[in-house]
């Protein structure tokens, strides 16, 4: 039977123009998925997510496997992505609009 | 031969099975082992610890010092200047992390429910580490009491503290053993003592009744400072090895008596506490709903604006029920 993990990564943060989740170490994983609710939805917000890996937990570059995902803050969205290495986060960012969304980010791993 | 004979026997014959086993032979467990955990195949079992939330689910009837304990997650310890480390035993170990926020508190839990009443105890082989830093000025170079000078590193006046601790309730009545090692006070000076709470933890129902209202990064085991004692005045050194990507393994050993609800004995690396007059107070209020509660869970916190680590490799709970 496979390995896997659920990590509530945020259960309620503000996005205020850039948030970035705390790094995440995945080595023992296969895949990943990450999911983004929007509790409080901001329509009319554009807010583009990117996958970010890490050689050490310190500095950050966008997953070359993934591209960046738009969204129009609301409802849900889910990120899936392989090719993990041992360090993992995801970058939201609010491109346009004024109000901020609220954000419950999970991280699902499995092996 | 008489029937002490026979459980001495016995004894012996379970201490030479347990000693030959390349695992547990680094444990010294009370004589039934409930759970054995060195997190290579998972966090088994061992998970953030979570607030109450109300019947619809609604996060924000959580107590605000509840809600953000941090997910825990399989470590191998990669760091940037030798890779990766590894565990004590396999690759991985269980790790939890702060965040980069003064008070910040990241705890993992194992909920089990009791079987007897006697001698309870909780082994572990444990590290911690603050952050590496990469760049910055010549400020890096000092926190606190430490400068660098090629042996002692900054990092280290960098970490707060480090609990291990239960959450454990029979006949009604609930309580905490609790103990905490404080490595380190909010202006990064060294303290390095044991320490306990003489208060027991504050609790969402005494929230809910308007008693208090703590923000995210109170100290949820006891937000008052003045709620807790030294167990002495010796320092405890441990061995944090001079840079944050060294990682040694320190042994932990935590006995109570859930008998008598008190704490017996405490034992870091080759130092052993009697713990017996250090106090377990229990709550005024009879609690339903949670006969035979048996939850161990360790946490680690943050003074400063940085992440704090406590890595578990391996870690044994046993009874001599």
């Amino acid at each position: 039977m496979r390995q896997s993990q659920s990590a509530v990564m945020e259960r309620g943060v503000d996005l205020h123009s850039v948030h970035e989740t705390e790094p995440f170490e995945v080595a023992w994983a296969g895949e990943a998925r990450w999911y983004v609710q929007f509790l409080r939805p901001a329509p009319g917000s554009r807010v583009e997510f990117r996958v970010q890996i890490s050689p050490d937990g310190l500095t950050w570059i966008d997953h070359d496997g993934v591209e960046p995902v738009a969204s129009e803050a609301v409802g849900m969205l889910s990120i899936p992505v392989t090719g993990i290495g041992h360090w993992l986060r995801l970058r939201s960012e609010q491109t346009t609009g004024d109000e901020a969304p609220m954000l419950r980010i999970y991280l699902e791993l499995k092996e | 031969m008489t029937t002490p004979d026979v459980a001495s026997t016995a004894a012996g014959l379970r201490d030479a099975i347990r000693s030959s086993d390349l695992r547990l032979s680094k444990f010294n467990p009370l004589p039934r082992i409930l759970t054995f955990d060195d997190f290579n195949q998972g966090a088994h079992g061992w998970v953030e610890l979570g607030g109450n939330y109300n019947g619809r689910g609604d996060l924000d009837s959580m107590d605000e010092h509840f809600r953000d304990f941090r997910p825990p997650m399989l470590s191998n310890q990669s760091f940037f200047d030798v890779g990766t480390h590894g565990g004590m035993t396999g690759t991985y170990s269980l790790k939890l992390a702060t965040r980069n926020a003064p008070g910040h508190t990241a705890t993992a839990i194992r909920r089990l429910t009791m079987s007897g009443r006697g001698l309870l105890q909780i082994e572990a082989y444990i590290a911690w580490k603050g952050e590496a830093n990469l760049g910055g000025g010549e400020e890096a170079n000092s926190y606190g009491d430490i400068s660098w000078d090629a042996n002692s590193h900054p990092t280290e006046a960098q970490f707060g503290a480090f609990t291990v601790a239960t959450d454990l309730s029979h006949d009604g009545i609930r309580y905490h053993n609790v103990m905490r090692f404080q490595n380190a006070d909010e202006d990064g000076r060294i303290i390095q003592k044991w320490m306990y709470p003489t208060v027991a933890e504050p609790t969402p129902h005494e929230r809910f009744e308007g008693k208090h209202d703590y923000g995210r990064y109170a100290d949820f085991t006891a937000p008052d400072p003045k709620d807790w004692t030294y167990l002495n005045d010796v320092r405890q050194e441990a061995c944090y090895n001079e840079v944050p990507t060294k990682v040694n393994w320190h042994y932990l050993r935590f006995l109570i008596d859930t008998k008598t609800r008190s704490n017996v004995e405490l034992q870091f690396n080759n130092d052993t506490y009697d713990l017996r007059d250090v106090p377990v107070p229990p709550y005024a209020e009879k609690y339903e709903s949670l006969e035979s509660l048996l939850n161990f869970y360790f946490s680690v916190r943050t003074l400063g604006p940085h992440r704090n680590f406590l890595f578990l490799d391996s870690v044994v709970i046993s009874t001599d029920w």
